[in-house]
């Protein structure tokens, strides 16, 4: 090291600007981090938390499957009256979905802001309806129905008709957004109206897509639809429900398998049929 | 021709065969299954119906606690929900999970058990196994939203630039080590998103969660219900729905200024 050296080492270090925070982002960042930690630390003390009973979660909640649920009485599940019923639940979910998608598609024709008939009018609309279906709750919705129409499955399907007009609606919706405006122009500019350039331009770009959504949106409702019945709209939840109360609780531990048997069913035919439809592009 | 003739046959018979079984389904199930006396005639519907169309005012200062408890609820269970997924995103992914044959069966079995099971379900087994309050509420939604959230962060690792995983293992460091210093760093921002987009689907989950004994806007929604008090019930449901327009604005707002 020579003095040279030394010097010039200074000067540079000299002509260098030191700040204390290396940019503003990060001090922000920093900030908004620690605002959200000390609001989550000060919810579990607002929602009265007790952190000790997590700790014996797993101990309590394994005591109590192996007393009370463990043997689960498949014969109960296996029997006439719970198989209808699976039956049953099964039809309300396709058809809540069927509904569903058949008002789904109108809806998301005027809520897509690149093909809608009425930008002024039918758009904010259309995005309302579909926002509405999707805020309320598929279980809010049985609720309302049951108590508007009585016990049954027609307030099931409608609950989840309502729950896909959501779902559905804003994917198809999505979809629509996103298509090559090449087709749509061109038969703007032979006179085509707004339903022509709906189906000859817009339907053909979005058919693969829209049957992957439907397979999709047919899965999510089965998933609802098992336990809709648990707020009194038929179906295999109205079971669930019944045990919960006669505190039958192997049947509960068996209708609960079965509910996950037959989603893991429903989700690899669902998968399925997706791969085959993607394929078939 | 005679070929593309039978086709449209099958085709036709296939249409015909399914508009059959949607017939026959609504048969069973809507016009057999209903009370039709008991709805009465369409005007008795709209007269129901118009028992909703009224809000409750003095409702509104009662009901802020519930919605803060709420949003609370959705946060602390996504929170957690993302504690729990990591570790499952991490054996659920092919290329990072420790020892295949034994961890990416379970992960990829846990993903599907915590989807498959509706957050109602959850909430009752918990309800069961901690009492009521919020605490079987935060972890319902944590196992509901383990699903999606490690299942997206398991397809992001499996997506991940191999250079920087080959340079940490080729400098001697464990799986553990490469999970942190190699992968992390790729992911983070696709996880960010999809915490987001859960936190935002949580809101929702968490309003509902008071049906079945743990508290916030659900409990209220039951009390008005179980009142039949019509013109609380569309109180509470605006309640709901002002929370869930605010977070949709809040997590559009984090999205953009995250990503």
């Amino acid at each position: 090291m020579t003095a040279l050296d030394d010097s010039a080492m200074a000067a540079r270090v000299a002509q260098r600007r030191w700040h204390r925070w290396r940019n503003k982002g990060a001090l922000l960042r920093s900030g908004i981090l620690l605002a959200v930690l000390v609001f989550l630390g000060y919810s579990l003390h607002f929602l009265n938390v007790d952190l000790a009973r997590l700790l014996d979660l797993f101990g309590r909640t394994g005591r109590l499957l192996a007393e009370r649920y463990f043997p689960a009485d498949m014969d109960y599940v296996l029997a006439r009256g719970y198989l209808a019923s699976v039956l049953d639940t099964v039809q309300m979910a396709y058809l809540g979905a069927l509904f569903g998608m058949l008002l789904a598609v109108p809806l998301a024709w005027f809520a897509a802001f690149n093909m809608t008939p009425g930008p002024r009018s039918l758009y904010p609309a259309a995005r309302l309806a579909i926002m509405g279906c999707r805020s309320v709750h598929e279980m809010i919705w049985t609720i309302l129905f049951v108590t508007i129409l009585g016990f049954g499955m027609l307030p099931g399907v409608l609950a989840l008709t309502m729950f896909c007009i959501g779902f559905a609606g804003k994917l198809f919706a999505e979809e629509i957004e996103a298509i090559d405006r090449g087709p749509v122009e061109a038969l703007r500019a032979t006179g085509a109206n707004e339903l022509q350039v709906m189906i000859y331009a817009v339907l053909p770009q979005v058919r693969v897509a829209w049957t992957g959504i439907a397979i999709y949106t047919w899965d999510v409702a089965f998933r609802a639809a098992t336990v809709v019945g648990f707020f009194g709209a038929g179906g295999m939840g109205w079971y669930l429900k019944r045990n919960i109360q006669q505190l039958e609780n192997q049947r509960v531990a068996a209708i609960l398998i079965s509910i996950v048997a037959l989603v893991i069913v429903s989700e690899a035919v669902s998968a399925w049929a997706r791969a085959v439809t993607a394929k078939a592009k | 021709m005679a070929r593309r003739r039978r086709r449209r046959a099958i085709r036709l018979a296939a249409i015909l065969g399914l508009a059959a079984l949607v017939l026959w389904s609504i048969e069973a199930t809507i016009v057999a299954d209903t009370d039709w006396q008991r709805i009465g005639s369409p005007a008795a519907i709209l007269k129901s119906v118009s028992r909703f169309l009224t809000i409750d005012f003095g409702l509104i200062p009662q009901l802020l606690v519930p919605t803060l408890e709420t949003f609370m609820m959705a946060c602390l269970g996504t929170l957690l929900g993302l504690f729990i997924s990591l570790p499952v995103a991490w054996f659920g992914a092919l290329n990072a999970t420790p020892f295949k044959p034994v961890t990416y069966p379970l992960a990829r079995f846990l993903m599907t058990l915590s989807r498959s099971i509706h957050e109602i379900v959850w909430a009752l087994i918990f309800v069961a196994a901690v009492g009521l309050g919020a605490l079987p509420g935060i972890l319902a939604i944590a196992m509901r939203s383990v699903g999606f959230i490690s299942k997206i962060i398991a397809e992001a690792i499996e997506d991940v630039d191999p250079k920087p995983v080959e340079a940490i293992r080729a400098v001697g460091g464990n799986s553990f080590q490469v999970m942190i210093f190699a992968i992390v760093p790729q992911v983070l921002p696709v996880a960010l998103g999809t915490i987001i987009f859960e936190w935002d689907i949580n809101i929702r989950r968490s309003a509902i969660m008071g049906l079945v004994g743990a508290g916030g806007l659900g409990l209220a929604f039951f009390r008005q219900m179980a009142m039949y008090n019509y013109g609380g019930v569309t109180t509470v449901i605006l309640a709901i729905l002002c929370l869930i327009v605010l977070g949709e604005l809040a997590s559009t707002a984090a999205r953009k200024a995250l990503i």
